[in-house]
């Protein structure tokens, strides 16, 4: 489509002409603060952070255990029947090597963001799409070895450095193979 | 402790800032016109012969006919004071520790808003207003090359 156009209007301008002088401008920072409200169940999840718990919330009608916990189950829209701390190791589900930061720089060691289901969390199956993970970061691992099915363990901030946020696990570790 | 019930610990909300930087060029007739504020210090105005318009700050082309315009000139450095209010609170809502004059400068048929430096007392509907500029080696193309307008002193 845009092939076709030979000369598209307007003006063009790259870096360079900014640099030179070339196109006057004003640089600006807006001011976007927010204040989200946490909500009952998600509160409770940052509260035991904090504590060093993961919690999760459990179905009894569905047997469905998800985290982070929410108030009402998903799939029968009754009340969830009460909170779960899980473990706080798990199985990489899904993963990524990300070799640039989120504002695009270019890095040399990857960040490696996974989908980590955990001990405790309600598992994929074949008749389930559902799956109790959460969303993290994997450290102290050869970018190398990262695979699907690899077996993981919280890496924490010591207690008194806690503030009641997911960033209170600091990354997710290898589990050794013993211990696996 | 039910599901219903919010932890003691919890915390109430989240808080957080997005990180938002813009970089805004002014576009054909406003990179001309202060252009002419920075280099040579003028305010310019375009003017459309067939509705006998005088827009301050120029535009490229006309809003009521949509000619294009290609008669520039300057409008000079003093104007007429459209309106103004003395201002008690900054953009964030807080209490100044001394108001601030805030006006429109009619110039052609259009006009400036800008910071007035003035006496309240001293000023009316009508009154020659002078725009105070940076000195040229400040200037950077910005509408804050203009410090402020003060009445014309005899």
């Amino acid at each position: 489509m845009t092939s076709r156009i030979k000369n598209f209007p307007g003006t063009s301008l790259s870096e360079q002409d900014f640099a030179e002088g070339k196109a006057l401008f004003v640089h600006d920072t807006l001011k976007a603060e927010y204040s989200w409200d946490t909500g009952i169940a998600i509160g409770t999840y940052l509260a035991s952070l904090k504590r060093g718990v993961i919690l999760g919330a459990h179905c009894r009608h569905c047997r469905k255990t998800v985290v982070p916990p929410r108030t009402v189950c998903e799939w029968c829209f009754r009340p969830m029947s009460e909170y779960i701390p899980l473990q706080d190791t798990g199985t990489v589900n899904t993963f990524s090597l990300c070799y640039v930061t989120w504002d695009v720089h270019r890095i040399k060691e990857p960040e490696i963001p996974a989908v980590i289901t955990l001990d405790g969390a309600s598992q994929l199956g074949p008749a389930s799409l559902f799956m109790g993970g959460i969303m993290h970061k994997l450290g102290e691992v050869d970018p190398e070895q990262v695979h699907i099915g690899m077996r993981v363990k919280a890496v924490w901030k010591p207690a008194k450095e806690r503030e009641g946020a997911i960033t209170d696990i600091l990354y997710f570790k290898p589990l050794p193979k013993e211990e696996a | 402790m039910t599901l219903l019930e919010r932890d003691d610990e919890a915390p109430s909300s989240w808080k957080g800032t997005l990180p938002i930087t813009s970089r805004y060029t002014y576009g054909l007739a406003g990179e001309r016109f202060f252009r002419a504020l920075k280099d040579e210090g003028k305010i310019l105005a375009s003017y459309c012969p067939k509705c006998d318009h005088t827009y301050v700050p120029a535009v490229t082309f006309c809003e009521r006919c949509f000619s294009e315009l290609t008669e520039w000139h300057d409008a000079g450095l003093v104007g007429k004071l459209h309106t103004y209010t003395l201002m008690f609170v900054d953009f964030e809502g807080q209490p100044l520790e001394e108001p601030e004059l805030v006006g429109f400068i009619s110039f052609g048929d259009g006009g400036l808003i800008h910071k007035i430096d003035a006496n309240p007392d001293e000023l009316e509907i009508g009154l020659p207003m002078q725009a105070v500029l940076k000195p040229q080696n400040e200037r950077n193309g910005s509408i804050l090359d203009i410090l402020y307008f003060q009445p014309v002193r005899k």
